[in-house]
């Protein structure tokens, strides 16, 4: 009996203690514990409440429209405005009321001006930076570009929103700009898969089809500084496109011609802009071409009708047809495939890439004010044949 | 029919007080519920991940300094960092990452013969087994419904055996506030349509972020794409950052 009474007491306090530590957890538990798991709820929605400081681009873009359009079709279009003017939430809450949101102006304003280290943060020579990212050694580009001020800023000849300058490696662009598969050359079926255009045994050369102008382009002033890539852009964006961009531009030419107090005056020949054009009457200083309408002859021979050149002479106004025939089996091509965005735009006025209407009755238009064209002309040969059997 | 006047009186009088008192109770519960909360089963419908195409990084820090300033994260330490892997003929590897790569890197570590090199942008694995929030004594480490892992900072006690466990080292002590903290994928900014900082200031997309659950989601189509790997997989902690063009030097 003894025995069983000793039980029972130890049972009862442990029971108790159970009972006791059970409600002692109860009233510790914070509210909202255990609700869903072993945590607080509400510390889910606590964090959710925490402000957003980084501005998407989206937002810059409602205001400044003009600078992000520019912005948008250069090299720098991957940039978001954040990584060179900051967060910008405080930019943001004092222009959109700038009364209640307490915000000095002195606080509201974005940063603007760069070191050089703003820019060297991705752009300076670093082995560890994949090939194909453009990136300079500081010193030998002030030497090459004959700067004699070594503070001299980056920003003073690139704009950052149309920085202009690309250059990449020829080993990452596609093989050759307009064959896209093995079976295009090859008949029988390559022993080896080539994944890299660098392993291929042979690597295409703008040479190689342009010899003559290539042999030119020796003969002339420019060869020593500049490569074919400097200015006809030639580099692979994703698998399906590649891109031929000239550079033309005027302000591409005053990169290196144009005057300033801390570039060599003596070499290469400098330029006072805009004075150089501003007395003569005859040209048209909005044109983007402004340079090579005179000075074109002392890059190299603008005709491509030349021996060594697969194309024929009427190349220019028939390689749409070419064109049409090649790519109609890929869906997904288009004229930008070679050409730049910018290209069909300058004659046809349509927006790219085109709205919703385009497909009912506003593309007949177009193809009317073009005159007699065909449809295959944009379309494949099977595209008519899909409906009218 | 006095009586039965005021206990009719009495009735309504009674229902139209029960009828106000509930009907207000909807209201008032209705507007300040549904205003800005998550409700835990809209989170049931995400899963979120996160890929790094090493490939593409060229160790720029955009991310690192985007990351403090959205967090306020305390100087000498960082929720995401780069590393930069050097490996040179004879096959010695050199990895650093000064200040995580807070003002990007500076200077090559060998001055030639190197074979290969490559950043690797850091951030919390997100596990789905998470070591760290296993450890926690308070319950206040934690796995979000839509697989974030989060600290519940107002009940952390600072006691570090999370930092500890963590195998990847993305925890740390905020010492100002005495609890641990790390990397929340940008919490506050994901359920509003906005993408982590880090993910927003790549420019070079390298970071890529999105809905595991959603089989259209950008990340879903790169999973099925790209051969990715994944850091330390030995461990069994079933990291949630998958990594594009890992090499078999990153740990």
């Amino acid at each position: 009996m003894r025995d069983k009474l000793h039980i029972y007491t130890v049972l009862i306090i442990l029971v108790s203690l159970i009972i006791i530590a059970a409600i002692v957890d109860t009233l510790l538990q914070p509210k909202s514990f255990n609700e869903h798991g072993h945590y607080r709820w509400d510390a889910v929605n606590e964090l959710e409440k925490q402000t957003v400081i980084n501005q998407n681009s989206k937002i810059c873009s409602e205001c400044h429209k003009d600078i992000y359009q520019l912005h948008e079709k250069d090299a720098h279009f991957s940039v978001p405005c954040v990584d060179c003017h900051g967060a910008g939430n405080l930019h943001v809450a004092y222009h959109k009321d700038s009364v209640s949101s307490n915000i000095t102006k002195e606080k509201a304003i974005l940063k603007k001006e760069f070191k050089f280290e703003g820019c060297l943060f991705c752009h300076k020579k670093l082995n560890a930076r994949p090939s194909d990212f453009p990136q300079i050694n500081q010193k030998e580009h002030y030497k090459f570009m004959h700067i004699i001020d070594s503070t001299a800023k980056c920003i003073e000849c690139h704009s950052p929103h149309e920085p202009i300058f690309l250059l990449t490696d020829s080993r990452q662009s596609r093989l050759h700009p307009i064959v896209y598969k093995c079976t295009d050359c090859h008949k029988t079926k390559p022993k080896k898969n080539f994944y890299d255009v660098a392993d291929h045994p042979k690597i295409f050369e703008c040479k190689d089809c342009h010899a003559e102008i290539v042999k030119d382009f020796n003969s002339k002033p420019h060869h020593n500084y500049v490569e074919c890539r400097t200015c006809h852009l030639f580099h692979k964006e994703s698998e399906n496109i590649g891109r031929m961009y000239k550079n033309g531009n005027a302000k591409f030419c005053l990169l290196c011609h144009e005057n300033k107090p801390f570039k060599d005056p003596k070499y290469p020949p400098k330029v006072e802009w805009p004075n150089h054009i501003s007395n003569i009457k005859s040209i048209e200083k909005t044109d983007t071409k402004i340079c090579l309408n005179c000075h074109e002859k002392q890059i190299h021979k603008m005709n491509l009708q030349l021996k060594g050149n697969p194309h024929p002479g009427n190349w220019k106004s028939e390689h749409k047809k070419f064109a049409v025939n090649k790519l109609s089996k890929k869906i997904d091509a288009s004229c930008n495939l070679c050409h730049q965005k910018d290209y069909c735009l300058s004659c046809h006025k349509v927006e790219m890439p085109h709205n919703d209407q385009f497909k009912g009755d506003d593309h007949k238009l177009v193809v009317q004010k073009k005159g007699k064209a065909l449809c295959y002309n944009c379309h494949a040969k099977e595209f008519c044949t899909t409906c009218h059997e | 029919m006095d009586n039965i006047e005021r206990r009719q009186f009495l009735k309504l009088g009674i229902y139209s007080s029960a009828g106000l008192l509930v009907g207000s109770f909807f209201a008032f519960s209705k507007g300040n519920d549904k205003i800005d909360v998550l409700e835990y089963d809209d989170l049931l419908k995400f899963d979120w991940g996160y890929v790094v195409d090493t490939t593409k990084c060229i160790g720029c820090g955009s991310c690192v300094r985007a990351c403090s300033v959205e967090n306020s994260v305390p100087d000498t330490f960082y929720r995401t960092w780069v590393e930069r892997f050097e490996i040179d003929n004879h096959e010695i590897v050199r990895v650093d990452s000064p200040k995580g790569a807070i003002e990007s890197f500076k200077e090559d570590n060998f001055k030639s013969d190197i074979s290969k090199a490559f950043f690797v942008p850091k951030i919390c694995n997100h596990c789905y087994n998470s070591a760290c929030t296993q450890v926690c004594p308070v319950g206040a480490s934690y796995h979000s419904p839509d697989g974030v892992v989060l600290i519940d900072k107002a009940h952390c006690i600072g006691c570090g055996y999370c930092v500890q466990a963590c195998p990847y080292g993305c925890r740390y002590i905020d010492h100002k506030k005495g609890t641990a903290d790390k990397c929340t994928l940008c919490y506050h900014r994901i359920h509003k349509g906005e993408e982590p900082a880090c993910v927003n200031a790549c420019p070079r997309s390298a970071r890529i972020f999105g809905n595991l659950k959603d089989p259209n989601s950008k990340i879903r189509k790169i999973l099925n794409q790209r051969r990715y790997g994944l850091l330390k997989p030995d461990l069994g902690t079933n990291p949630k950052c998958y990594y594009i063009g890992l090499d078999l030097e990153v740990v």
